[in-house]
């Protein structure tokens, strides 16, 4: 049976939709727009807000790159880019240089962003606030009234049990000084990226029906204190091992038999590329 | 050639987009414009918008001498319904609307509230020239230093932006189309400063 859909999968209404909410989130950087989500043909949390926003963008013209976790060909990335290459006929690329939309989860490429990219950001929990207040009501009304005590105060604890802060991912960030955003669940490494970047950061959350949005050139801080300043995942003296790259986001691989830790890019096009280049030349 | 309302609603899209998120930035649509293949009393650029931007879940206004035929061509083709100022998603002040029109959409447009800012409306306004002339300087989020801008309207609308967008997150954003299909937007995080003469 051949099933032929619409172009990008969406039918026209789902597409003015999302597009609505997308020009908003715009407006109002760091505020969650709700939107309708739509059901997609992979489950709710395995980055159908992504997806969505994705779908809702492209074109013929552009070229894409989806990432997981730094991986251009881990499942979930190779899925996404699958349904969306289905439907719309596109090209794909692992060059983050090269592509116009670049779709992700957990990571902002090491590759810095140009002005004419977008990136699209996969969402689970669009709530920075969630972790205190499981209402959706009154986390509505804290970002209402710019009350976000609760936020410190979660940063505060974490450190009077283990003497710092102890976010792994998703530390979260002021936009523009009005809005704290979950950053989505990309390392503490990865938050000064979304401060003045060049690119158009968008973020989807489709289980929880939420977009918002970084547009390019803002003020995005995360949060901290005077005395306990943010602090990014330092990977002092430490490289690649296969490249040899410093300065990157680097993976921890532990050997089972001799015990023994070695490090690679997380940023697996990154790696590539930079392997590559040394080959040639 | 007839508008896609696929192909050529998308590229509206993202050339939309763009001038969204880079306040000054101005984008032409005249590709998708030049395909309107209709007798209408506004630009083609604004039926872009509405046809990219309309269904039935939103509510407009039309500011037009025509306000009439367009609100029924724009429901007929989009399936959206006309209301009042206080209450419409989107406000399109026509070129040919009456003078007090303008002042009138900036008071009476909705501004969504601080649960939901993103209620706030958005004002389409026709005007002859859009371009990038130094009258007006431009700054906030999406622009890297600043940005500048100038339309065929006398500099009061942006008072009565400032206004109305006094108390962020509430606030209207608008979006400017010319004769020559150009679009620029403005989100209300954009701030205006008028350049002083002297």
């Amino acid at each position: 049976m051949n099933i032929e859909y619409n172009f990008a999968f969406f039918d026209e209404g789902s597409k003015r939709e999302i597009r609505r909410a997308t020009l908003k989130a715009i407006a109002i950087p760091g505020y969650q727009v709700p939107f309708a989500s739509r059901e997609m043909p992979i489950a709710r949390g395995w980055g159908t807000g992504g997806l969505q926003l994705t779908l809702s963008l492209v074109g013929k013209e552009d070229s894409l790159k989806v990432i997981d976790q730094g991986s251009d060909e881990s499942v979930n990335a190779v899925n996404i880019k699958k349904l969306i290459v289905l439907t719309t006929g596109i090209g794909v690329t692992d060059e983050t240089a090269e592509a116009t939309i670049i779709q992700s989860r957990h990571r902002i490429p090491e590759t810095p962003l140009q002005e004419d990219q977008i990136l699209v950001l996969q969402v689970p929990i669009p709530e920075p606030l969630r972790y205190y207040e499981p209402s959706e009501y009154e986390t509505k009304k804290l970002h209402a009234e710019h009350e976000y005590s609760g936020a410190w105060l979660m940063l505060f604890e974490q450190i009077v049990n283990y003497g710092a802060m102890s976010t792994g991912a998703d530390h979260p960030v002021m936009v523009h000084s009005r809005y704290v955003m979950a950053p989505s669940p990309i390392p503490r490494f990865d938050n000064p990226k979304l401060n003045q970047n060049n690119a158009l950061i968008l973020l989807g959350a489709g289980r929880e029906k939420k977009v918002y949005a970084v547009p390019p050139y803002t003020k995005v801080a995360s949060l901290d204190f005077e005395d306990y300043p943010f602090r990014v995942e330092t990977f002092q003296d430490k490289c690649c091992r296969l490249c040899g790259a410093k300065d990157v986001f680097l993976d921890e691989l532990l050997n089972d038999i001799t015990g023994e830790a070695s490090y690679q890019c997380n940023d697996t096009s990154y790696c590539l590329q930079r392997m590559n280049g040394k080959s040639k030349g | 050639m007839k508008l896609d309302l696929v192909h050529d609603i998308q590229a509206a899209y993202r050339k939309t987009l763009a001038s969204m998120s880079r306040p000054g930035l101005i984008k032409n649509l005249r590709d998708q414009a030049d395909k309107v293949a209709m007798e209408i009393d506004c630009f083609n650029s604004t039926l872009v918008l509405a046809l990219m931007l309309f269904d039935t879940e939103v509510t407009f206004k039309i500011c037009s001498e025509h306000e009439a035929e367009m609100a029924k061509l724009i429901n007929q083709l989009t399936y959206a319904k006309a209301t009042e100022l206080e209450s419409a998603d989107y406000i399109l002040i026509l070129h040919d609307s009456k003078p007090g029109d303008l002042e009138k959409a900036f008071q009476m447009a909705r501004s969504g509230d601080l649960l939901d800012p993103h209620k706030g409306a958005t004002l389409i306004i026709e005007t002859d020239v859009v371009c990038n002339d130094r009258n007006l300087t431009l700054k906030g989020p999406g622009i890297e230093k600043e940005n500048y801008m100038d339309v065929t309207l006398t500099d009061q609308w942006v008072d009565w932006r400032e206004e109305k967008n006094s108390e962020y997150p509430l606030g209207i954003d608008l979006i400017f189309t010319d004769r020559e299909n150009n679009i620029l937007c403005l989100p209300r995080t954009t701030q205006i400063i008028k350049q002083v003469v002297g």
